[in-house]
Order: C-alpha cells, then sequence, then structure tokens
C-alpha cells in the first residue's frame, strides 16, 4: 500500500511540474486541492467544479486529487507546487486536519487567497502556527444529527441502535458520530455498540451482520456513509430483518436512491457535494474581486433526504 | 496393544508414518481452528448458534475463493498483490454487462459472469508472462498490476457505483441451504476442484515441483513458461468468479471495493500452512487458514473489543500461525 | 613409514603434544546421514597441515565444525591446551582461527576495501565509516599478498574469480589469526597466482601460524605441506609427514579397499557400436571459442570427459541437452541433425542427464521418492492427465531394485535419503525415460564409498546393455577406471583424446594443464 501511494505521489507531483506558467491571460487562476478522486462523492464535486468554471469563465481552473484517502504526501506537494507557479487562490479539502497548516500558511503568506473548504482545518494547529482562515463547509455534526434524529423519531424513546463509523482518526468520521451521539442523546436512544467499517461496503456488511448476531434486538442503524449503509441493508435482508430494523446514511449517492424508494433505508443526508467546490471557489473570487474576507465558519447547505425526495 | 496385526514391514511403517505426518501438518490447522472456536463458544453467548455460523460462512466466501487461487501462485514460489485491485476490475466490468439495458435477466447474468471470469483470467495472464518471460519477480509485476486495475476500475465507471441488479441475482447471493450459504458452497467446490487438480493431477505434481526446485523441474523437461502463466492464470480466473460473490453478496460493483483483498488471501494461504517460498502447502491448509481468520474476526466483534484491539489480535495471530508452522515442520521433519 | 602413520579412535600420539589444535574422536550427523566418523586431527604451531580426501570425506563439516557454523555431536576439540566449542564465526574468530571458504563469502556490491574491512570497519563519530583509514587498510592488506595492482575501491563484482580469491584470503588475514584455514583455495587460480599463494603461506608458516590446507590436487599439497591427513568417510584413516609418505599411498588411503577392487575389476574396451551421437563445432554460449566441440559417442561406449573445474564441461552437457541453447554448431542423432530448443525436447530423443547437483538441479527434494522417480516421465504413469499412484509406485519399487535403491517408503521425501541413495534416485529418474544416451555430470560426487562401487558396476550394465554413456568427472581415477575414451577439455575445447591404453593421471593432467601452462608462460 504504501508502495502504491509513494508512486502516485510522485506522478502526480510530476505531472503537476508540467503546466507552470501557463497562465498568460489576466483570468485568475484557482488552484483546487481535493481528496480521493477514487470516491465517487469527490469526483462528482470535482465535475461540478469545473462545469462551474466553463458557466463562469471567468477565471481558470487546475485541480489535483489524491488516489486514496490518507495520501496526504500528494495534497502537500500539491500545495507547494501552487505556491511555485504563483497562483490567484488556492480552495483546498484537507486529508489532514493538522498536516496541511504549515504549507498552506506559506500559501498565505506568498499572498494567495487560500479557502478551507469540506473539512475543517485543526483550530489549534492553525493558532499554532499563526494562521486565520476561515472554513467553508457542511456541518458534518448537524447533518448527522438530522438524520439521527429522524431515526429517534422514528423509533421513539429508547429505541436500541448502533453506529458504523468512518475511518478513524478522519475528522468528518468524527463529527457525524458526534453527530449521531447528539441524537441518541436527544432521542434517549439506546446505543448498543459503535464501530468502525472504514467507510466501505463489504466491511459494513460483514460488521453488522456480526454486531447483529450480538445484538439481535436491534432496531436502528446509523451508518456514517452511504456506501457502508448499502452493506447494512444487505445483511439486514440476509438476516431476514427487512424492514425490521431502520437504517439511516450520508452522502446520498445514487446507489441509496433504490433503497430510500422502497424503505429499506429511512434517510440519508445530501451536503450538495457537487455545489461544494464551485461554492468554495466563488468564495476565493469574491475575496480576489476585493470583496471582505472570510471569517470564522461559512455554512454550506445541508438536506434530509427520505423517500419523499426520491421519484 | 495385540502386535500380530500391525503391518511390519519396512514399506508398511513408513507408508503410515507418511500419512500420519500429513494428517498431522493439517490436523495443526485444524486443531487451532477448534481451539478458536471453543473459545468463543465459551466466552460469548451468540457464537455458536445457527445464524452467526451462517454468518461467518458467508463472511469467509469471498477470502476463501481468492485464496484458493492464491494458493497456486504462492505454490510456484510467486504472489499475487493484485487480486483487490483486479476483483475490483471484474466486478466494474461484469456489473457494467449486467446493467445494459435490453438485456434478459438470465443472459445479462450470464454474459456478466462470463466477462468477469475472463477479465480476471487477462489479468492474471498479463501476471505470469511478463513475470515469467522477463524473469520479473511476480512481486513488483503484481504491484504495478494492482496499480494499473485499479486505474482501469475507476476509469472505466468515472468513480461511481454500479447497483440495480436483476432481483433473482440479489436474491441468490443472500439464499442459503440448510443454513449454508450457496455462495459457500460453491467456494467449497472450487477448493475440491483445487484439491483434485493439486493432488491428483500431472499438472499439480509439476506445480509443486517447480515450487521446490524450479531447475529440477526444468531439466525434467517441463514447460516452466506454461506452468508460471497458468498459475497466474488460475489465480485470475477465481478472482473474477470472487467478483461475481462479491456482487451477489453486496448487489454492488464499485472500483474503490476489494482494497487489501491481497493481504486476507496472502494471509489464509500462510496460516494455511503453504511455504511463502513454495512448493509446500495445500488448498486444505487454505481453507482452514480462511476460516480462522473469519472466525477470528466474527469471534473478537462477539466478544466486544475495541476495533483497534482487533486488529492488533488478528496480527498477532497471523505471526502465531507462522511460528507455529515452523514448529510443525520440524515435527514432521524428525 | 609405518613409523610415522598415527591411527586415530582414541589413539593420543605422543609427537602431539606441541599441538596447538587437536581434535579426537569428533563425530556430526545430519539427520540420517553420518558427515563425521570419528576425526582425530592434531594441527602444530608453524606447520601447513594438508587435509586431502575424496569429495563427501567430511572435510568441509570438519571446518565448519572449526569455525562455529555447525557444532559437533561428539568428540573433543583443544586449542592450545584449552577446550574449544565455539557456537558462532565470531568465536572461531576471537579464537584466532580464520577461515577462506570454498564457496566466497564476499559483498559483490560493496567495494574491496569495504570487503576486507567489513569485520572491523574504521570508524569516526556517530558511527561513520572513516574511509581515509580503510582504504589505507585494505591497501596495505592487498600490498602485503602481492596485489598491488587491485584497486580497493573497486566493487568485489567487478574482478575475476582468482582475484576475488585473494581477496577473500586478504580478508581472512586482517584478524589476528594463529590458525588460518584455506579450504581448496587454489581451485580458481592460475599457475602464477597459485605461486603467489604459495609464497604467502610460506611466510604466514614463518610467522608461526598454522596452517590447514585442503586440496584436491596432490602435487600442491607435496610441494607446500609439511603434513598431510587423509579423511576418508567421515573418519581420518592416516595422518604422516610429507616426506615419508607418496600421493599412491595417499590416494589408496582416500579410496579404500572396497572401491579398489571395484577401480580393478577387468574392463574390455567398446567402441564398436553405432554412433549414437555426434557433435559438429557445437559451441556454449559461455564459450570464448568459435570452433566449439567435436566428437562422435557410440552406443555401447562410455566416454569420459576430464577437464579442470571452469574447463566448459559441465557446459558442454547442458549444450547438448538444450539446458543452455548451443549458440552455433551441430548435434546429430543417429545421423541425422537435431535443434533440441529445450531440455523436453532432448529428453523426447532419448536423453537423460545426471546433473552435477542433486540439491540444486537433480531432485525435489522435499518430495517423495516416488515422485522424483518419475519426475521426468509423467506422461507414462499417468492417464488423463491424473497421476496414477499405484503405477508410480510399481515403477519406483522396479527401479528402485535396478539400481539397488536403500529406501523405507516410495513416499518418503527423498531428502530423508543419504546421499548416494539420492545419487541413485536422479538415476532412476532417467532410467524411468529409458534412454539410449546418458550424460552424467560427477555422477559420484558427495556418494559413499560402497555406493560409489554400486554406481560405477550399474553404469557399466547400463553400457552393457547398449546405452551410450558421456561422463564427466573431475575424479581420475574414476573416469580411468569407467571409460573406454577420455576427451580432456580446456577452456572449452577438447584439448586431446586418450584412448584406454594410454590412460595415465599425468597424461590426462597435462592435456588439462595445456593451456594454463602457455598462459603462464606468457
Amino acid at each position: 500500500m504504501r508502495f502504491s501511494k509513494i508512486i502516485a505521489a510522485g506522478l502526480l507531483a510530476g505531472t503537476l511540474m508540467v503546466p507552470i506558467a501557463s497562465h498568460a491571460d489576466d483570468k485568475p487562476v484557482v488552484g483546487l486541492v481535493m481528496k480521493s478522486l477514487a470516491n465517487e462523492f469527490f469526483k462528482n464535486m470535482l465535475e461540478g467544479a469545473k462545469a462551474h468554471e466553463a458557466k463562469r469563465g471567468d477565471y481558470t481552473l487546475k485541480a489535483v486529487g489524491m488516489q486514496s484517502e490518507t495520501d496526504i504526501e500528494t495534497q502537500i506537494n500539491a500545495v507547494e507546487s501552487f505556491i511555485t507557479e504563483k497562483v490567484d487562490a488556492i480552495v483546498i479539502a484537507p486529508a489532514d486536519s493538522r498536516a496541511l497548516v504549515p504549507p498552506l500558511k506559506r500559501a498565505v503568506d506568498a499572498g494567495i487567497t487560500v479557502v478551507n473548504f469540506d473539512v475543517s482545518l485543526d483550530e489549534k494547529a492553525k493558532q499554532e502556527a499563526g494562521l486565520t482562515l476561515a472554513f467553508v463547509g457542511p456541518d458534518n455534526r448537524g447533518g448527522a444529527k438530522l438524520a439521527g434524529d429522524a431515526l429517534a423519531k422514528k423509533l421513539g424513546q429508547g429505541a436500541k441502535v448502533v453506529i458504523i463509523e468512518g475511518n478513524p482518526g478522519a475528522d468528518n468520521a468524527a463529527q457525524r458520530k458526534l453527530g449521531f451521539m447528539d441524537s441518541v442523546e436527544a432521542g434517549k436512544l439506546d446505543l448498543l455498540d459503535s464501530r468502525t467499517a472504514h467507510w466501505e461496503t463489504e466491511e459494513a456488511n460483514t460488521l453488522f451482520s456480526n454486531m447483529l448476531t450480538a445484538h439481535p434486538d436491534i432496531q436502528g442503524v446509523m451508518a456514517a456513509n452511504d456506501s457502508m449503509a448499502l452493506g447494512v441493508v444487505k445483511a439486514i435482508d440476509a438476516a431476514g430483518k427487512t424492514g425490521k430494523i431502520e437504517v439511516v446514511g450520508f452522502d446520498n449517492i445514487p446507489a441509496v436512491q433504490p433503497l430510500l424508494k422502497e424503505k429499506k433505508m429511512l434517510a440519508t443526508v445530501d451536503q450538495f457535494g457537487q455545489e461544494m467546490a464551485a461554492n468554495a471557489v466563488d468564495k476565493a473570487l469574491g475575496v480576489l474581486k476585493g470583496g471582505k474576507p472570510l471569517e470564522g465558519w461559512v455554512k454550506t447547505d445541508i438536506k434530509l433526504v427520505t423517500s419523499d425526495d426520491v421519484k | 496393544m495385540d502386535s500380530t496385526d500391525i503391518d511390519r514391514s519396512p514399506a508398511g511403517r513408513a507408508d503410515f508414518a507418511a500419512v500420519s505426518k500429513t494428517v498431522l501438518r493439517e490436523a495443526g490447522i485444524g486443531l487451532a481452528l477448534v481451539v478458536l472456536i471453543i473459545v468463543f463458544s465459551v466466552t460469548t453467548q451468540h457464537f455458536l448458534t445457527a445464524s452467526n455460523i451462517t454468518n461467518i460462512l458467508t463472511q469467509v466466501t469471498i477470502n476463501l475463493v481468492l485464496s484458493i487461487g492464491m494458493t497456486f501462485v504462492i505454490l510456484i514460489g510467486g504472489i499475487d498483490l493484485s487480486v483487490g485491485s483486479v476483483l475490483s476490475f471484474c466486478a466494474v466490468v461484469a456489473g457494467t454487462v449486467m446493467t445494459l439495458p435490453g438485456l434478459d435477466p438470465a443472459l445479462a447474468v450470464t454474459l456478466a459472469v462470463i466477462s468477469a471470469v475472463i477479465a480476471g483470467i487477462g489479468f492474471g495472464l498479463f501476471n505470469g508472462f511478463i513475470s515469467a518471460y522477463w524473469a520479473i519477480p511476480s512481486f513488483i509485476v503484481t504491484l504495478g498490476t494492482l496499480n494499473i486495475a485499479r486505474g482501469a476500475a475507476l476509469q472505466v465507471t468515472n468513480a461511481s457505483t454500479i447497483y440495480s441488479f436483476p432481483a433473482a441475482f440479489n436474491a441468490f447471493g443472500s439464499r442459503t441451504i440448510y443454513g449454508v450459504p450457496v455462495l459457500f458452497l460453491i467456494a467449497l467446490l472450487l477448493v475440491a476442484i483445487a484439491w483434485f487438480v493439486l493432488a491428483k493431477t500431472v499438472f499439480g505434481r509439476v506445480l509443486y515441483g517447480i515450487g521446490n526446485n524450479e531447475e529440477a523441474a526444468r531439466l525434467a523437461g517441463h514447460n516452466i513458461f506454461f506452468y508460471k502463466i497458468a498459475a497466474f492464470t488460475i489465480c485470475g480466473a477465481l478472482v473474477g468468479i470472487g467478483a461475481i460473490i462479491y456482487m451477489a453478496r453486496l448487489n454492488i460493483a464499485s472500483p474503490i471495493i476489494g482494497i487489501g483483498f491481497e493481504l486476507n488471501a496472502i494471509a489464509a494461504v500462510i496460516i494455511g500452512g503453504t511455504s511463502l517460498s513454495g512448493g509446500r502447502g495445500s488448498v486444505v491448509g487454505t481453507l482452514l487458514g480462511a476460516c480462522i481468520i473469519g472466525v477470528l474476526a466474527n469471534g473478537l466483534i462477539l466478544l466486544g473489543l475495541s476495533d483497534f484491539m482487533r486488529q492488533m489480535i488478528t496480527g498477532f495471530v497471523i505471526i502465531l500461525a507462522v511460528i507455529l508452522d515452523k514448529y510443525r515442520e520440524r515435527l514432521t521433519k524428525a | 613409514m609405518e613409523n610415522n602413520q598415527t591411527m586415530p579412535d582414541g589413539i593420543r600420539p605422543s609427537a602431539d603434544a606441541e599441538a596447538l589444535l587437536h581434535l579426537s574422536g569428533v563425530r556430526k550427523r545430519f539427520g540420517g546421514v553420518v558427515a563425521l566418523d570419528g576425526v582425530s586431527f592434531a594441527l602444530r604451531a608453524g606447520e601447513v597441515h594438508a587435509l586431502v580426501g575424496e569429495n563427501g570425506a567430511g572435510k568441509s563439516t570438519l571446518i565448519k565444525i572449526l569455525c562455529g557454523i555447525v557444532q559437533r555431536d561428539a568428540g573433543e576439540i583443544e586449542l592450545a591446551g584449552a577446550p574449544y566449542d565455539p557456537h558462532a564465526p565470531g568465536d572461531a574468530k576471537s579464537a584466532g582461527i580464520q577461515v577462506v571458504h570454498q564457496e566466497f563469502n564476499l559483498l559483490p556490491y560493496l567495494s574491496v576495501a569495504e570487503n576486507i574491512c567489513f569485520e572491523d570497519m574504521p570508524r569516526k563519530h556517530f558511527g561513520m565509516v572513516d574511509y581515509t583509514s580503510l582504504y589505507a587498510k585494505a591497501r596495505k592488506a592487498l600490498d602485503a599478498i602481492g596485489l598491488a595492482d587491485v584497486d580497493v575501491r573497486r566493487p568485489v563484482e567487478s574482478l575475476g574469480v582468482a582475484h576475488r580469491q585473494l581477496v577473500e584470503i586478504a580478508r581472512a588475514l586482517m584478524g589476528e589469526s594463529r590458525i588460518l584455514i584455506l579450504d581448496e583455495p587454489t581451485a580458481t587460480l592460475t599457475e602464477r597466482e597459485t605461486q603467489r599463494l604459495f609464497t604467502i603461506i610460506a611466510g604466514l608458516r614463518a610467522k608461526g601460524v598454522a596452517i590447514v590446507f585442503v586440496s584436491h590436487h596432490l602435487q600442491e599439497v607435496f610441494a607446500i605441506c609439511d603434513r598431510v591427513t587423509v579423511l576418508r568417510n567421515g573418519a581420518s584413516v592416516m595422518t604422516a609427514d610429507i616426506a615419508a609418505t607418496t600421493p599412491e599411498q595417499l590416494v589408496s588411503n582416500m579410496v579404500g579397499r572396497q572401491l579398489a577392487a571395484a577401480m580393478a575389476a577387468e574392463k574390455t574396451v567398446d567402441t564398436g557400436g553405432k554412433t549414437a551421437l555426434s557433435l559438429r563445432n557445437l559451441r556454449h554460449p559461455a564459450s570464448p571459442f568459435a570452433e566449439g566441440v567435436s566428437f562422435d559417442l557410440h552406443y555401447g561406449e562410455m566416454l569420459g570427459i576430464a577437464g579442470l573445474v571452469g574447463s566448459g564441461r559441465t557446459e558442454l552437457l547442458r549444450s547438448i541437452f538444450a539446458a543452455d541453447v548451443a549458440v552455433s554448431g551441430e548435434l546429430q542423432r543417429e545421423g541425422a541433425p537435431r535443434s533440441y530448443r529445450n531440455p523436453g525436447d532432448a529428453i523426447a530423443d532419448g536423453i537423460g542427464f545426471v546433473t552435477e547437483d542433486r540439491k540444486e538441479e537433480g531432485l525435489i527434494l522435499s518430495m517423495p521418492i516416488a515422485a522424483n522417480v518419475t519426475l521426468a516421465s509423467l506422461k507414462d504413469v499417468s492417464r488423463l492427465g491424473l497421476v496414477d499412484k499405484n503405477k508410480e509406485s510399481r515403477l519406483t519399487q522396479k527401479l528402485g531394485g535396478e539400481v539397488r535403491l536403500k529406501y523405507g517408503s516410495p513416499r518418503d521425501a527423498a531428502s530423508t535419503l543419504s546421499g548416494g541413495n539420492q545419487q541413485k534416485v536422479v538415476l532412476a529418474k532417467w532410467l524411468a525415460n529409458k534412454p539410449r544416451v546418458l550424460l552424467l555430470d560427477e555422477p559420484t560426487r558427495g556418494v559413499d564409498v560402497g555406493a560409489k562401487a554400486e554406481i560405477y558396476a550399474l553404469l557399466r550394465g547400463l553400457a552393457e546393455q547398449g546405452l551410450a554413456l558421456l561422463i564427466v568427472s573431475s575424479e581420475l581415477p574414476e573416469l580411468i577406471t569407467l571409460c573406454d575414451r577420455i576427451l580432456v577439455m580446456s577452456k572449452h575445447r577438447i584439448a586431446g583424446e586418450v584412448a584406454r591404453k594410454d590412460f595415465s593421471e599425468e597424461h590426462i593432467l597435462n592435456l588439462a594443464y595445456k593451456d594454463e601452462r602457455r598462459h603462464g608462460q606468457h
């Protein structure tokens, strides 16, 4: 795994060196640093950003993605290359909330407008580095609470639930878990277990089957993303408990639409990923055009999606 | 204690010794599995229930199928790091075929199965040919293939998940016969076939020979090139079948599935007593190895251990299995 | 002469009161194989003591025990009057025992200097290598053995084998040595380099270092050594002053009575059969000469190939068998030209190849005896791709009888057999294929004397049945005993042919060394 990352980082760093000084026209250049493009969510986000660039036509977009969720080196290399290229703005979805602080500080010092979206950089790390940077992004915790509340409302007080977590150490995974915990507390749910399935379908399927053995009376599941929710639903089917256990997810990926429709899933949360990067670019361009610098947390839209929203 | 019935001819005694050594080898792994099962049965409430056993068998299936293929490759002294990525490529190819508009569901599934196996065979041929023709260690070749297949899967699907397979196909993946998942029975059938090929055929004999002493096998007139390619191709075909099993079980195909599957498959083969340097081991051991991994994963969750503890214990068990194998080797050599 | 011979088995000779190193009754088994069966041996300070014996006599095992690589099962060793019991190579080194092994122990990608000083690298602060003193030390070491023309910064990989051997010796001499063991140090050296080595040895002897000199070349033993000990079948059978013994006496002690009898067996020359195999300028890829090798081999004939190590004997057999494909020239079977692309083609054409190295090329040690016997003839014991284990066992028992194989069950691993019986399994493997031409490379290497006599009888029987046998051997007595004709190879070419009536070790060695001499005079 390690090798593949190094190779990928090398390749990406290589490709970045090519387009130096290609912005002869006066359009501002925005460097977009994305997370894993193997993830449908970020892939769609990138496509949204590209459509946005074509639509606005008043800036040049340079996008870089990573090979996997945890490939931090690639992001750092990308930021450093953008500094060398003297882009006007960097819009970044950081893979790590601490490791990216020093290179972004260098970018800000180099006079580049930096917008942080998707996952917030760590407050303490920012403070220590003397970096003040706003965050444009959805409230993962709030979103998870929306889904959790929907589940609590459906099941009622005292219902037995479990949480399927994302990657341990990932900020959005931690935020979503906190949101689910908020719902557990507010809805007075009985939380039986909370474990990670590393965002993955097969692992979630295995994990939930085993949880179900340990706790045959589970009534509800809160999955930190939809890929894992898919595995959970399949495990419920295999155990012959279809309709007896409610599932909520997060992300609103296309593959869960049929499940929502068949009521195998109660709800998911849409954080409008497709527009998220484009929104962040808009904010960066606003600052570049002489607008007020961003401050604090600029929250983006989130919405609960249920069977009513699926045609 | 009556000694008159005992075959006292040297040949008879030696045969008995040979058989008992073989039994001892496999029994060692089997014993470890039994111990694990007993421990979990005593310490957890639900381990030894019909539905949990069904679960374990379901969870073991994909790894088992990949491990069978991996056994062939490791027996000739190779390794295939690409199985996880190739599985995802085969799955997205099969998923694309299966969801082609306007196809009769039965035909769509048939074509999907064929295309998955062909895709797997294609990557197997590629791995085998490159490592045999240019004498490049398969570790390196398959490390390359790992990236190629993953990239190809992402390219083909544009990173999106494929779903909405025919309902009968989706239902098939959850079907059980007397509590035994049909998918597991398929894997068991594959184990039986692989066992037969390795233990009874000339082909299997020569594979073991190559793993032990490639030069001796070559000088005995065997075409090493062919056998090497064949081992990787068999592995590839099994990855294709594994992809179909994945899809039947989870009803999706995605370019990001199967990450790290190769390591589980290698672990199952090694725990099963197959030597990483080739030439020694059996697919029955691999079956037991895969079961040990599955039982461990299941039992540790039922025990309520934290995720991180589980991961550590799984790692220790892999190392422990290999250490035990060293002792078993010494025992059976004497 | 009788007075100078000291017999082993617990009798401690009075002359050895001055011994620096003293071994008595040392024994060692590897599994079922007895490697050392009672070795007694005394080494004095300031002497060069030859250790001779056939392959498999136990010389290598003895050296491994002395330098702590393996531990003895029984027996006593005293070094300077104190018990000596090394458990690791480091123990031997700190006791002042240095060994130059037969196989190279150099690190090919490191420089000559790094290799020479590897055990004790000069250091600066923080463990950094002090290259200045490293190179100086290595330079001094090489100069001391007269190797002034080698740059110490060169990677060892770029040196020829002879120079590598000398670097090994320089490395061994780096440590404080009381005892220096040289295991076949001249095997890869030319005559000139051998002379240089002898000068070094003489210098060390003068300093009081005790030297154990292991060699196959009796003329070297007589040229440089003070005393000699002969090992046979793992036991020391004779120790004598060089001045008081003769090469003939050493040889007869090395081979023993049983083999001497087998060797004395009457042999009728047979070259009358039809031509089985003809080579016309066949050239192995490693051969520097385009002319290659040409000769005819007849059915019923036993044709020997003699020559020094590295003279291209093994390569010749490999090119016939297409284990390595010849780059030019022609091969004919019964007069018809053939071009085999791989060993499979050669096998299909009735050729078998008993390779030099059983463990690397001949056998699959961990697999059953039966599987080894049928490895080249699986077609005959299988149907529709399935191995018929009964048929396989029957064939193994039949051939096992023919080659007088001593074994438990056909299902036992080949590794459980002794060296001689392993070699018989290799023979049985080829006989299973009913070959018409059998190529044999060192057919009795590492085989005990009893098995050797049996293999000789077996090979004679095969020739009588009309098989054509081509035998490569480093042991001249073996070729002289068995063959109808001997071809002598030198530098990948036939240096001469000797008919049975003209057989003599001297004649054959003269031909083998012909090119070396010429080289030395330049």
